[in-house]
């Protein structure tokens, strides 16, 4: 005689049977444990900053051209107006994005951008060149300075332009490397100046500067390969967990301890909910942890990740589920594992490209679980922000873990 | 040991081989690889200022900023659609050029300047492109620069991110065929009894695991070759390229034949295979992000054949150049013999306890 025993009881049991089994399987409690470590590891060596500033080197320096254009122009004879438009003319103004070292010689200039030279600022924002060849030490408290594009300037530049004397000529030294589009921004800056300094109006009217720029402006606070990386490192662990749990189901499957367990007060009923119980607790510790460890979760984001990482993570169980039961062996397991996984991979790289996804993308089942993700983790995505992604999420959810459920259900059945 | 055993093993793999899946992914996975990377990220590393154009007049403008190099430029029919586009960074900047745009240009009625920049958009990209239009006006308008601009080139040009990918997908060639390929193969026999079998007849272990080797190097070599022709960088030296792929090979196999030898099961193969994943991916990455410590990239077993392969197939060197490189991945394939002479031995002790 036996006393009935209520089916969360046997749920529970089953679940500490899975535990057991899964910590018993050592070399896997040691991989879990590695890749965690090694995400760890690699997220603190991703760049925490953005380089989106043009770097350009100029001789002689802004100020002597200027200075030099005084005194030549007021030998001309220029009016004190042609002298105080000089003064205002906006030539190579610091501005966002253009990071300007000037030099004193074209030559040196010329020799820093053909790389026979180092070109060193300290930290008073002094330059300071190191000839590398000739055993010059390395400056102290300065760092180096990456140099591809030049522009040497005559030094009459402004009052010959000014003046609109003829054959004016401006030389561009440039690294054979630095792209099209930067070397024919630097002619047109050049003709530009010289354009404005001859006086020459531009042929439109420009917009004020606070209107042209559409949506919030980050310049100087873009999104860095580390930010980039903390929501697609959070998602990668989750769906990586499909391969794990799916090997568990299938094993339980091909060595046919299904049917021993359902001898018991167990039914399949019970066998599922502790199937995706483990596959979802054990998809979302490790989420979790890599969150912690990648330190994604803020007080504003914290309910929004979770929900959206438990999501994922009974997705992937769903998935796991379904791949565990069509797979006839290990190796057939892994193939259909990798023919569901590879392409739900796929939205996680859109992470890194700018804009918005393509439309097949967005039609994966798991790009509403990343662009969640990266909502909340890079662009302080709130509940509110989420809502169209968290439903589309729900219906995929629904889908593919009924799915997985049913595939499961009638393998078992068939056993 | 017998060759002759040994080659008769090797013949019944290579029949044998292609029933396995990861006979398949190994066949298929480089092709995807160089579609995938090449295609859809090539321009992920070296991304160019996108430029979005509403241009309902036929503008000079747009004709000349098409010619351009390094501008990606997309025409649009709609400024709504325009701005949204460059709203949610699908474009850096936006430009409206109305009907008689151009003509107003010229005639000096100054029109206003329709032109946005995405709130996401690099300053850097804004300073680009906002140049060059001002440029194309000033060649609208018909101005004549009062100054003369040289451009002097120093070096050659740097290698671009399509090639640069190339590391990355050799190295998926190499550990699909060169190490799973030959790992599950053995793992397989030993699951399905069929090592066993062998093992009652004049087969020794040594015969099953050369031949398993062999295979692994000769499949990992060939589809080296194979990824590297797809890529576009196999020269003129292919006999240089074939003997260091054969080389990548023979290590990649046996890594493959250590992990199958102490993998008792497809599960614990795969499972050291994704734990040792980032050590032996990890030398390629320094190929993509050329300014990291490069000493680093020395730490990791492939990056002895990755390099070689490099200077050689990519850079168009010689045997010469990269001797110092093999003789390192030739020390560490034959270093490992007897770890996996002592793992044989566990192996056949644990099928022997049934």
């Amino acid at each position: 005689m036996s006393r009935p025993v209520s089916r969360p009881t046997i749920v529970v049991a089953l679940l500490k049977k899975e535990l057991t089994a899964y910590s018993r399987d050592k070399l896997y409690l040691f991989l879990t444990i590695l890749t965690l470590v090694a995400v760890s590891v690699l997220f603190q060596f991703l760049p925490t900053s953005v380089n989106e500033t043009l770097t350009l080197a100029v001789s002689p320096s802004i100020q002597s051209m200027v200075s030099g254009a005084q005194d030549t122009l007021k030998g001309l004879g220029a009016t004190d107006e042609q002298l105080s438009a000089l003064d205002n003319a906006d030539l190579t103004g610091q501005q966002e994005g253009l990071d300007l070292v000037e030099f004193g010689s074209e030559e040196e200039m010329a020799r820093v951008i053909e790389g026979k030279l180092e070109a060193w600022r300290t930290d008073s924002g002094e330059l300071v060149l190191r000839d590398k060849e000739a055993g010059d030490a390395k400056p102290e408290n300065a760092k180096r300075l990456s140099l591809d594009i030049g522009i040497a300037f005559p030094a009459n530049f402004i009052a010959d332009v000014a003046t609109k004397q003829g054959d004016i000529a401006v030389t561009i030294y440039s690294d054979a490397g630095v792209p099209a589009e930067i070397q024919g921004a630097m002619r047109s800056f050049v003709r530009e100046a010289a354009y404005q300094l001859a006086g020459q109006a531009l042929p439109v009217g420009m917009p004020a500067e606070d209107t042209i720029v559409l949506g919030q402006d980050r310049t100087g606070d873009q999104a860095t390969i580390r930010d980039k990386m903390r929501p697609m490192l959070i998602f990668m662990i989750l769906l990586m967990e499909t391969f794990s749990m799916s090997a568990l189901v299938s094993t339980e499957v091909l060595q046919r301890t299904v049917t021993a367990v359902l001898v018991t007060p167990a039914k399949i009923g019970d066998f599922l909910v502790s199937k995706t119980i483990f596959g979802t607790m054990l998809a979302l510790t490790q989420g979790l942890i890599v969150m912690l460890v990648v330190q994604a979760l803020t007080p504003q984001n914290w309910s929004l990740l979770l929900v959206t990482a438990l999501m994922g993570a009974i997705m992937f169980t769903g998935v796991a589920l379904l791949v565990g039961a069509a797979g006839k062996d290990f190796m057939g397991q892994l193939f259909y594992a990798m023919l569901f996984v590879i392409p739900m991979m796929i939205p996680s790289f859109s992470v890194l490209f700018p804009g918005t996804a393509a439309t097949w993308v967005q039609a994966i089942p798991t790009y509403p679980i990343i662009d969640i993700l990266v909502g909340a983790t890079i662009y302080g995505a709130t509940w509110s922000d989420s809502w169209g992604s968290l439903a589309y999420a729900a219906v995929w959810l629904v889908l593919l873990y009924g799915a997985g459920l049913l595939a499961l259900k009638r393998k078992v059945e068939s056993l | 040991m017998s060759l002759r055993l040994t080659w008769k093993l090797l013949k019944k793999d290579l029949a044998m081989g292609p029933r396995s899946p990861f006979f398949l992914y190994a066949l298929l996975l480089p092709v995807v690889m160089t579609v995938v990377l090449q295609f859809a990220f090539g321009s992920l590393f070296s991304p160019q200022p996108r430029l979005g154009i509403v241009d309902t007049g036929n503008s000079e403008i747009t004709a000349s900023i098409r010619e351009m190099d390094g501008i990606d430029l997309k025409r649009l029919t709609n400024p709504a659609e325009l701005k949204s586009q460059v709203e949610k960074n699908d474009l850096d900047a936006g430009l409206i050029l109305p009907g008689g745009f151009d003509q107003a240009v010229k005639a000096g009625e100054k029109p206003d300047l329709q032109f946005f920049v995405g709130g996401e958009s690099y300053a850097s990209n804004r300073i680009i492109l906002m140049v060059t239009a001002i440029d194309r006006l000033r060649e609208v308008e018909g101005a004549v620069a009062p100054v003369k601009v040289n451009v002097v080139d120093f070096g050659q040009e740097g290698l671009p991110i399509s090639v640069r990918l190339v590391p990355i997908i050799v190295f998926y060639a190499l550990v699909m065929a060169g190490l799973f390929v030959p790992g599950s193969s053995l793992v397989e026999e030993k699951e399905q009894g069929t090592l066993m079998a062998l093992l009652v007849t004049p087969v020794r272990t040594g015969n099953v695991l050369a031949a398993k080797w062999m295979l692994g190097t000769l499949f990992a070599a060939v589809m080296a070759t194979v990824t590297l022709a797809m890529n576009n960088v196999l020269g003129a030296n292919w006999v240089d390229v074939m003997v260091v792929v054969l080389i990548a090979g023979a290590l990649s196999s046996m890594i493959g034949i250590t992990v199958g030898v102490f993998a008792k099961d497809s599960t614990v193969l795969f499972g050291t295979v994704k734990g040792m994943g980032i050590f032996l991916f990890a030398p390629s990455l320094f190929y993509i992000f050329p300014q990291w410590p490069q000493w680093i990239a020395r730490i990791f077993p492939l990056y002895w054949v990755i390099e070689p392969i490099w200077r050689v197939s990519v850079m168009g060197g010689s045997i010469v150049d990269v001797w110092s490189e093999l003789s390192v991945a030739v020390g560490i394939t034959v270093a490992m013999v007897p770890l996996v002479m002592w793992l044989a031995r566990r192996m056949q002790s644990q099928m022997a306890a049934g």
